[in-house]
């Protein structure tokens, strides 16, 4: 199994009340209001140390992600914060999970950024294309959300074509038309970086993964033990695909508190938990759905599913797993479960999350490297892993 | 007034679109708004009582597939010139409502030997920085001021998709770009109670058809042919009889 430290980066100091004030973290929580430029300073510094020092401590990844107009993400450039990466850390893999391709006109800045910063890494990137959720891809950047799936495609398309071609080449897209695509530089890595699709529980993704060999993520937040049924369809379209089950074409994001005992990781992580789920996910319906982002179905199924989760209380946030919060004998028993019935051999650990301090979050960090990561990591090692990056880097 | 009576009208290009008739009288053209139209629509019965109305699903409101090439408000408009080719209509009495209206205006700009006189009830289509509307792709479900209150539950979805795939993220394309080409005798009907239309851009609008007479009805909101049907009435009497 391989390990990747995952930041979201979120603003912890939202006031008690922002949730009667205001409807939602994201698109229209007010920065000028509720965003202190001078903490931003303080937050960057901090939060690029932790991520310095998920490498520092045996991390296979470090992992960032591109969110907007949010206090739940203060990342809305994930390759800037991985090219800051890229010089602060020297052996940890960058999983930039990842750039949402059709936020970037043309996309080809997409194949330029992600081949920079794998040659200023030394070929440690992994392109992770979400589709981008509908907060940030429809309302805070605009793009259309009937049509964002097939420009996501699109441009997915042109920036691997961009990286493999032989020969410059003309892209007469639906979405994008360019006489020229010709990228320097190329990627240090060849024939390209591992692509990774961050995706929930969509059967046109779990396909899509399948038949070009993507590694899917599943990012849904919504607890391991509900994601069963997501890893399960994907891995049944894995094999309608015809192609092998290898644990590595699939991750799986989970949070973790670890101390020495269940009671002090309870008291040390709680609140911390709780800011997470209350304020990050406070999200209305009007900004999750917006039309034509899911099918009907999926719609209705998706308006059932969000809103609990931002209210659910920290028995039930323990319960189904959305977190998982404890010894290292408590963590180990979990991700052993996590690892039987979802099958996933890559762990995207959420190990700073809420409210959580700098202080705290190294001390979750080095006892999960420490106390957690070598009793199994031995999971799957009969497997090869297709879904990364080769070489040794910079 | 028994309910309108739906048919299915072959387009040059080989697509189809469902149109709703009934009532007697002259012809009125009425486009739907954003919640769409149905056999018994209470606006649509209305006008019936002294129109004979032609009443088109517009693109998308049926199945997504008819909409699924339009990619912009010209190919909306030009949709609409097909239509009313096949209808054999020129020099008619369009009427619309909210996104209707929108397509009214947009079809009396890209064609407009086909539309003699224009009614444009709650208008979209227009954009105000110094008075931003609200943000009619973000009401709460189930809200006051949802558009789709009277839309059956498993055809909302659908009419949001419809209306998105051309107006999102907000719905000025340019119409205003477009106003000097229409001929048709206008009339602006709306509510000063109506969030994605406030009475400034329905004055803007009147304005810009050459003066257009701009009627703004004290207490009525976005769905004003359902509050005030009557309003609508007077105001087709009015285009009519000038």
């Amino acid at each position: 199994m391989k390990f990747s430290w995952f930041h979201l980066m979120p603003y912890p100091d939202l006031p008690e009340d922002f949730r009667d004030r205001h409807r939602s973290v994201w698109v229209d929580a007010p920065a000028r209001a509720l965003y202190d430029p001078a903490r931003g300073v303080r937050l960057y510094r901090d939060y690029l140390d932790e991520l310095e020092h998920a490498d520092a401590v045996g991390f296979d990844g470090v992992c960032v992600n591109e969110h907007h107009a949010s206090a739940y993400g203060l990342m809305p450039s994930p390759n800037l914060m991985a090219a800051a990466l890229a010089r602060g850390t020297t052996r940890a893999k960058l999983v930039v999970l990842g750039d949402s391709v059709a936020l970037y006109d043309p996309p080809v800045r997409v194949a330029e950024e992600l081949a920079m910063l794998d040659v200023l890494s030394g070929g440690r990137v992994v392109a992770g294309f979400p589709v981008g959720l509908p907060m940030d891809a429809a309302f805070a950047m605009g793009v259309n959300p009937v049509t964002l799936r097939e420009k996501h495609r699109e441009g997915v398309e042109l920036v691997l074509r961009a990286w493999s071609a032989r020969e410059p080449f003309a892209f007469n897209g639906r979405f994008t038309q360019l006489r020229y695509v010709n990228p320097w530089p190329r990627p240090l890595q060849d024939p390209r970086p591992p692509v990774w699709i961050p995706g929930g529980s969509s059967p046109e993704t779990w396909d899509y993964c399948a038949a070009n060999d993507f590694l899917y993520a599943n990012l849904s937040y919504s607890g391991f033990r509900a994601a069963k049924s997501a890893l399960d369809g994907y891995w049944a379209a894995v094999e309608r695909a015809g192609k092998a089950r290898n644990p590595y074409r699939a991750a799986f994001l989970q949070l973790f508190g670890v101390a020495e005992s269940d009671a002090a990781a309870e008291k040390l992580y709680k609140d911390a938990v709780l800011y997470s789920y209350r304020s990050g996910l406070h999200v209305p319906p009007e900004f999750a759905l917006p039309p034509g982002y899911l099918t009907d179905a999926g719609a209705r199924r998706a308006a059932a599913a969000v809103a609990p989760t931002a209210t659910m209380s920290w028995e039930e946030l323990k319960a189904g797993g959305h977190a998982v919060v404890g010894s290292p004998d408590t963590v180990v028993a979990a991700i052993e479960e996590l690892a039987a019935t979802l099958g996933v051999g890559h762990l995207l650990a959420l190990l700073h999350f809420g409210t959580l301090s700098k202080e705290a979050t190294f001390a979750n960090t080095e006892l999960f490297a420490r106390e957690v990561m070598p009793r199994v990591r031995g999971l799957f090692k009969d497997h090869e892993d297709a879904w990364w990056p080769k070489e040794p880097g910079r | 007034m028994s309910a309108l009576v739906r048919e299915t009208v072959r387009l040059a290009g080989g697509r189809e679109q469902a149109v709703l008739r009934g009532g007697r009288g002259p012809v009125l053209v009425w486009l739907h708004g954003l919640g769409g139209v149905t056999p018994d629509d209470p606006a649509a019965l209305a006008l019936a009582e002294r129109w004979s109305v032609v009443a088109p699903v517009a693109p998308g409101f049926d199945r997504d597939e008819d909409a699924a090439d339009l990619r912009g408000v010209h190919d909306l408009a030009l949709r609409a010139d097909d239509l009313f080719e096949a209808l054999g209509l020129e020099g008619a009495l369009v009427a619309g409502h909210s996104f209707g209206a929108m397509l009214a205006a947009e079809l009396a700009a890209h064609a407009p030997r086909r539309v003699a006189r224009l009614l444009l009830v709650s208008p979209l289509g227009w954009w105000r920085d110094d008075e931003p509307a609200a943000d009619f792709f973000a009401v709460p479900p189930g809200s006051d001021a949802s558009p789709y209150r009277r839309t059956p539950p498993e055809a909302v979805e659908r009419a949001r998709r419809a209306v998105a795939r051309v107006l999102w993220p907000l719905p000025d394309k340019g119409l205003r770009r477009r106003l000097y080409r229409v001929r048709a005798r206008s009339v602006v009907l709306s509510g000063d109670r109506d969030p994605f239309v406030p009475a400034s851009y329905a004055r803007d609008l009147a304005a810009g058809l050459g003066g257009a007479p701009c009627v703004v009805e004290a207490g009525a909101g976005h769905d004003l042919p359902y509050e005030r049907p009557d309003a609508v009435a007077a105001a087709l009497d009015a285009l009519r009889a000038a």
